[in-house]
């Protein structure tokens, strides 16, 4: 869990969101619709993208889990972060935590912004400066940043 | 006098570094781990009566804590006040205990159990019958002789009836006479609001003091905070509404609804907390929604192009019962139906149905997008009948600077702006599209004016409208030298709590990070009935802030020279841009030396040097702002879209705007309401609807794959542009912007498709446009798809 190795109980019902929100108490992941429409709850497990409302806690026993959480380093926020904090990409930011999981998917992965783009809802931005900031993370250029 | 350092800077909004680390604090993220939930018990059918409400199995669960039925409602509770009321209305209240349901998602009762699964599993226990009634689905079935009748009150099913502006009979001799009339009938479906974060509160009952504290996401606390105090038979000094991050909002967390206020009474009952986040279903299927309505119009137009007369017979759709507001946004379809143009007579006739449908209550642009739609299309299809361009048959009619302050037939008094150069600055933008094949292309642009700045207590009271229309601040420089703003208005993703920490440095005139803005806790924030809707935010308390920082400064300055003992003319107030407000840099000038920011607030809170007789010690200032008059913003928008007629898609391929929304505090702000406005209209245009079965009532849109909100494919890029007219209305010269994106598209969108098909512009008078809607229209006027399509 976000690096960590974490034991705690769940019911088979559980979802691994509530999971994550109630009994680890990572509040960060948002539960929008709890039925895999909108990705605000999007979380990485094993590195691949989930809605971790479509996903039960048991599912994730063992796996790696990578949330909003991760996603900082002290004081200084990651890059999907700062490119929505600099292009106005979110508003109320409800929804903004499983956007970040996915970007941080594509830029490891190579994903093109519309893969990102196309799996989530967001109702404040008209995707204006969201996608200003998914396509900045994207891009190629971008991703040499990540080379050590 | 002010200066603008801040106003006027793209600041990127304070609280988005917390929510990008995940440290947002919705209220399902409030750390209330000992909190019980609540599963509320709703009406499977639309209308019907409540026969048995068994709890005896759900009892008897362990995991069970309190069950709540109509009968303990009804003697625990009051039903919640209307505030704004047609002048026949007698439907007054909404009715919490409940023997007969209206609508399919009625709350009924609750049950709280351990957990929210408990919850739900122990609901299931709870033997709740419903004998079915006869259900009307739309405001034509409630209308129709024989009809079932839903309220006793609302003889026909009609709730009340009002007219604005130009006498009937006076419109109908004008429309006699006139060269042209264009008449159509328009359709404005039912929209959710689908915030992100769906509703939902903690309520924490303390029997020792008898306080209530209700954490809630929620647009207006102290609306919340009456409504709970009357409802509970409380006093209002005991029940404290504090709202924490917001998720969206949009005009669908204005008010108090019913099953909150069951939610706050179980936690009386229990003592402690209770808890209840609703879930995406119920939001779509029990939260109030917004427009719906058919209005039939008509509009004359001379044989030189002048505008004779429009009226619009409004019939709204309001639900099961009028909420709160009610008929308030039917009303303001009357009240704004002549826009941006000249009429020397114009009005509004509005007819308020009930049926067995959700309730209406306010949604982003609160009939004003309905208003712009019938209007905007009405004009473009004069000119269309006319022969004439729409742009030149605009123009023609507007009304120009020198006109202001205008007031419209139904008594708007428009107070400033160039309605024709945002519309010629729109139209100089929007490229002429080229048509070919199956695909056709067009464009349009439309214009409107928005309301802002709600209201002057004095119209308000004129409306018989039961609330206050004024916004208090609170400005308190503290004893470290911080500065901290209370405010009546929320933060609900909006910016608010940025643009206003952005005019209190300026009034001020210290470093922007010195300001904190604390809003939404009715225990420290200044009283505010409307708090953030009706774009009024930044407009009354930026206005109320404004004064506020220019007398606190006057005072802070009065204090700094009896502390140097030189006259007040002579200090200076002096502090690097970079400074914290403890720094010794910081400091007031005079010609004897120099005492800083931190030492003179820490000196004015001991009391010192304060003119003799002067008893105000505390260094803050409470300012009050009723404005003199509702101040108008106004836009012009533009699209270009593609319509496939083979199958009636519809793609808006470009898109831009022009508002002139006064003084902008925050370009950045501003530019992220307009286009996430835009988005919603495109929703609306296009596809977005809540549906019913129009035999029982009952709700097919229950999720989002039968509600899809606008996805980023769905949206194109915005270009927005803003044009300056300072409103004379409030001291900053504000004018607001939340709705203004979100009124024109349809009426944009649905313009540019009739220039994209001219064949079918006589029947796109209703949204929203889906494929099987436009494809069914283009077949209806002899338009065929592509060959290999239609010989199949």
């Amino acid at each position: 869990m976000n690096g960590t190795a974490r034991t705690a109980r769940a019911e088979p019902r559980t979802s691994l969101g509530e999971h994550l929100r109630t009994a680890l108490g990572l509040t960060g992941t948002h539960l929008g619709c709890e039925q895999g429409d909108c990705g605000a709850c999007a979380v990485l497990l094993d590195g691949e993208p989930v809605c971790s409302c479509l996903v039960l806690a048991v599912q994730a026993d063992g796996c790696r889990v990578e949330t909003v959480e991760s996603l900082a380093r002290g004081d200084d926020l990651g890059p999907a972060q700062r490119a929505l904090l600099e292009e106005h990409g979110l508003q109320c930011g409800f929804c903004t935590p499983g956007l970040l999981m996915r970007m941080t998917h594509a830029r490891r992965t190579g994903a093109p912004a519309s893969d990102v783009l196309g799996g989530h809802l967001c109702r404040c931005t008209g995707y204006g400066g969201l996608r200003a900031a998914v396509e900045r993370h994207c891009a190629v250029e971008a991703r040499k940043e990540d080379q050590p | 006098m002010t200066t603008r350092v801040h106003i006027g800077l793209p600041v990127p909004p304070r609280n988005h570094p917390a929510l990008l680390r995940g440290r947002g604090r919705f209220v399902d993220d409030l750390p209330f781990p000992g909190a019980r939930h609540v599963a509320v018990l709703r009406s499977p059918v639309a209308h019907g009566r409540v026969t048995a409400f068994d709890a005896t199995a759900a009892r008897a669960d362990p995991r069970c804590l309190l069950v709540l039925g109509p009968a303990d409602v009804a003697e625990l509770t009051d039903p919640i006040p209307l505030a704004w009321l047609l002048p026949d209305q007698r439907l007054d209240h909404v009715e919490l205990a409940v023997d007969v349901v209206r609508y399919a998602g009625q709350p009924i009762g609750l049950v709280v159990a351990t957990d929210r699964a408990a919850a739900e599993d122990v609901a299931e226990l709870v033997d709740v019958r419903v004998e079915p009634l006869p259900a009307v689905a739309s405001t034509a079935a409630a209308l129709a002789p024989g009809a079932p009748r839903l309220h006793a009150e609302a003889e026909g099913n009609v709730v009340g009836r009002t007219h604005f502006g130009t006498p009937r009979d006076r419109l109908d001799e004008a429309f006699a006479e006139a060269h042209l009339v264009v008449e159509r009938e328009f359709g404005i479906q039912r929209v959710s609001h689908s915030p992100l974060e769906p509703r939902g509160l903690v309520a924490e009952w303390e029997p020792g003091p008898g306080l209530l504290t209700v954490h809630a996401s929620t647009q207006s606390p102290h609306a919340v905070r009456q409504e709970l105090a009357a409802v509970l038979r409380l006093r209002a000094d005991r029940v404290r509404v504090v709202a924490r991050d917001v998720g969206g909002s949009f005009g669908g967390k204005v008010a108090l609804h019913a099953d909150e206020a069951l939610v706050c009474l179980a936690a009386v009952v229990l003592g402690g907390q209770v808890k209840w986040v609703e879930d995406r279903v119920e939001n779509l299927t029990a939260a109030y929604q917004g427009r719906g309505q058919r209005t039939r119009a008509r509009l004359a137009v001379a044989a030189d192009g002048r505008f004779l007369a429009l009226h619009a017979d409004v019939v709204g759709d309001l639900g099961a019962f009028a909420v709160q507001a009610g008929s308030g946004p039917l009303q303001v379809t009357a009240l704004t139906i002549e826009g941006p143009y000249r009429f020397p007579a114009a009005g509004g006739t509005v007819t308020a149905v009930c049926t067995n449908l959700v309730p209406v209550g306010a949604y982003r642009g609160y009939g004003m997008q309905e208003s712009t739609f019938i209007r905007e299309r009405l004009v473009d299809e004069a000119a269309r009948e006319l022969g004439v361009d729409p742009v030149a048959l605009r123009l023609r009619n507007m009304v120009e600077p020198g006109d202001m302050p205008y007031t419209t037939c139904t008594g708007l008094v428009y107070d400033s702006g160039d309605y024709s150069a945002a519309l010629r600055s729109a139209a100089r933008r929007v490229a002429p599209p080229s048509s070919a094949g199956p695909v056709r292309r067009g464009s349009a642009v439309t214009a409107t004016v928005e309301m802002s700045g709600f209201a002057p207590s004095a119209l308000i009271r004129q409306f018989d409208i039961a609330w206050a229309g004024w916004e208090g601040v609170r400005l308190v420089v503290n004893h470290d030298g911080t500065v901290t703003v209370h405010a009546g208005v929320t933060a609900v993703g909006q910016g608010i709590e940025t643009s206003l920490a952005q005019i209190a440095a300026d009034g001020l005139g210290v470093p922007l990070r010195w300001v904190d803005v604390r809003l939404g806790d009715t225990a420290t924030a200044p009283h505010s009935d409307l708090a953030s809707q009706a774009s009024r935010a930044l407009v009354l308390a930026g206005g109320a802030l404004l004064r506020a920082a220019a007398r606190l400064r006057a005072r802070v300055l009065g204090l700094a020279a009896r502390a140097l003992d030189v006259p007040e003319a002579d200090v200076v107030l002096d502090v690097p841009a970079d400074v914290e407000p403890g720094s010794p840099e910081a400091v007031f000038r005079g010609a004897s030396g120099v005492i800083s920011w931190r030492e003179l607030a820490h000196r004015a809170w001991r009391g010192w040097h304060r003119p003799e007789g002067v008893e105000r010690i505390r260094l803050e200032e409470n300012v009050d702002f009723d404005p003199p008059a509702i101040t108008f913003a106004h836009g012009a928008h533009g699209a270009a879209v593609a319509v496939d007629v083979d199958t009636g898609v519809v793609t808006v391929e470009d898109y831009w705007t022009v508002h002139d929304n006064g003084v902008l505090v925050n370009p950045l702000v501003a530019e992220g309401q307009v286009v996430g406005g835009v988005a919603q209209g495109i929703g609306l245009a296009l596809f977005e609807e809540v549906r019913h079965d129009p035999d029982t009532a009952e709700p097919l849109s229950t999720t989002f794959r039968e509600y899809p909100l606008p996805a980023a494919r769905d949206v194109p890029r915005v270009d927005v542009r803003h044009l300056c007219t300072p409103s004379p209305a409030n001291p900053g010269g504000f004018k607001g912007l939340g709705e203004g994106g979100a009124i024109p598209p349809a009426a944009t969108i649905a313009c540019a498709v009739a220039a994209a098909v001219p064949e079918i512009a006589e029947v796109l008078t209703a949204t929203p446009m889906t494929p099987e809607r436009v494809w069914a229209a283009l077949r209806e006027a002899g338009i065929e798809g592509s060959p290999q399509w239609t010989e199949r």
